[in-house]
């Protein structure tokens, strides 16, 4: 005999909200009906009523903790339409912020990871790291979240003193390589815990059409920083972490070895930082008739940006906004199928979701 | 992008395709979404989403199939007046919310396909972004 379970809209493990119906058989799950909207916003409505400025800080509140990502694609998408191509300093100014949100977003999730599998010590030593990457995501915008650095045709700030960073990115690296790696990669109790939980086939995960660490965790290769390159990810070198087994361990081992690879970027971008120019037009830009699309690779993975402009109000007529956890957030039902229903928790909180990104 | 020029000749679509604006555009004036979809996915391409606006020239609903393949973003454009057009659900899972989104956005109707709700409540009026005078 089945029954169901509610949970949510208020999560056991999340401090977002949306819902799940688990329908169970014993200690099984049989199937899983996900509810969404409980955050909805009206964003992209909102956006046919800001002029292109205020778009880009309103798009900034689409989510909290990948802010940037969303200012990065749609300045991208509004710089196609209108021709713009910003000065190469701004372009690695742009990396440097990504990558450190990045590392933020993956610290901060892998501390809520042990979390959900009652590893407070975890907790505890990710969000220390998590206070250092947001020290110097400080020192560079003055801000701890929202980040208002990205603008049309260039950054609205410099960074002064890569050194600073630099410090920053060398704690951290040594950091993950002594704590979070080694608990990820071998630790047996977290083994046995996520290791063949909640898995995601390559197939599904494709059929799907799933994104990010969640899509490079069953073994398909995507990321949007190698596939199609932007901002100054061309000049960069890094690896994109791939394993195949598909279960909550291989995405917790993909974006762990991801802060090291976001490092290594930061590295790099930060000691070959250009000389010159960073914030771009000084006149108003004027953005043409058409739509521009711009692709970002974020933290959960790939953000899609459509601007369409009428070339005579300085509204846009739309700003369609695809975030990468609309695109996994569905395959959390294939997951579930035959889970243990004391794994619901960390099976969803698995994929990293973000429900006001979701919802918008 | 040999790929592209493969598949796009194989569904008659070539003369309607430029690359424009950080996409490769393919605009023809009539589009079989069904026949589109089974050609990307048998070739491996990702479906990314849908992007869907009203109008306001003729009140018709614009809508942009964003796919990638291989790292290029491809847009097949296409419009409808009625507000039907055939679901791909059903041969691409991905596309599910999207096309509940937008029935949900701009009442459009998706033909061989159930809707639960998804942003909006159960019982509530579709076409939350449709234009009031348009309603």
């Amino acid at each position: 005999m089945s029954y169901r379970i509610p949970m949510g809209p208020y999560h056991p493990a999340l401090e977002e909200p949306y819902k799940l119906n688990l329908i169970c058989e014993g200690e099984r799950v049989r199937d899983t009906e996900l509810r969404i909207g409980f955050n909805f916003r009206g964003i992209e409505y909102l956006a046919e009523r800001r002029n292109f400025v205020q778009v880009i800080a309103l798009m900034e509140r689409v989510c909290g903790i990948c802010s940037n990502v969303h200012t990065l694609s749609v300045c991208q998408a509004l710089e196609r339409l209108a021709g713009i191509e910003p000065a190469p300093r701004a372009l690695y100014i742009r990396v440097i912020v990504a990558e450190l949100e990045r590392l933020h977003s993956h610290v901060l999730w892998a501390g809520i990871a042990g979390k959900v599998m009652g590893f407070k010590t975890m907790f505890m030593t990710c969000f220390l790291l998590r206070e250092k990457v947001m020290e110097a995501l400080e020192i560079i915008s003055g801000n701890r979240v929202n980040y208002a650095m990205n603008r049309v045709g260039g950054v609205n700030r410099d960074i002064d003193n890569p050194d600073s960073v630099l410090a920053v990115v060398d704690f951290l690296e040594r950091e993950v390589n002594r704590v979070i790696i080694p608990v990820f990669a071998s630790n047996r109790t977290l083994l046995e815990r996520c290791a063949g939980v909640g898995v995601l086939t390559q197939e599904q995960a494709k059929a799907y059409g799933v994104v990010g660490p969640v899509a490079r965790a069953s073994g398909v290769p995507e990321d949007i920083r190698r596939a199609a390159p932007y901002a100054a990810y061309s000049e960069m070198k890094f690896e994109v972490p791939v394993e195949t087994s598909g279960d909550v361990r291989a995405r917790l081992l993909v974006r762990a070895l991801e802060t090291l690879q976001s490092c290594c970027i930061l590295r790099q971008a930060l000691k070959n930082l250009p000389a010159g120019d960073w914030w771009g037009p000084t006149e108003e830009v004027e953005v043409p008739e058409g739509t521009g699309i711009s692709r970002v690779e974020g933290p959960r993975g790939e953000v899609l940006y459509s601007v369409t402009a009428d070339g005579e109000n300085d509204t846009p007529r739309r700003v369609k906004v695809r975030t990468p956890t609309y695109a996994n957030m569905p395959s959390i039902r294939l997951m579930m199928r035959g889970a243990r229903l004391a794994d619901a928790p960390l099976i969803q909180a698995s994929i990293d979701p973000c429900y006001s990104c979701t919802d918008r | 992008m040999s790929d592209i020029s493969a598949i796009l000749t194989e569904l008659g679509l070539a003369e309607a395709w430029e690359q424009r604006n950080g996409s490769q555009w393919i605009a023809p004036k009539s589009l079989d979404i069904r026949r589109m979809a089974s050609a990307l996915l048998a070739r491996g391409a990702r479906f990314i989403t849908i992007t869907a606006m009203q109008l306001p020239e003729d009140g018709a609903t614009r809508l942009d199939y964003h796919w990638d393949m291989d790292g290029e973003l491809l847009t097949f454009t296409t419009k409808t007046a009625e507000k039907v057009l055939p679901s791909i659900y059903d041969l691409c899972p991905a596309a599910d919310w999207i096309e509940r989104e937008i029935h949900e956005y701009f009442a459009v109707e998706f033909q061989g396909r159930e809707y639960e709700p998804l942003l909006v409540r159960e019982g509530e009026p579709v076409g939350v972004l449709v234009p009031e005078e348009d309603a």
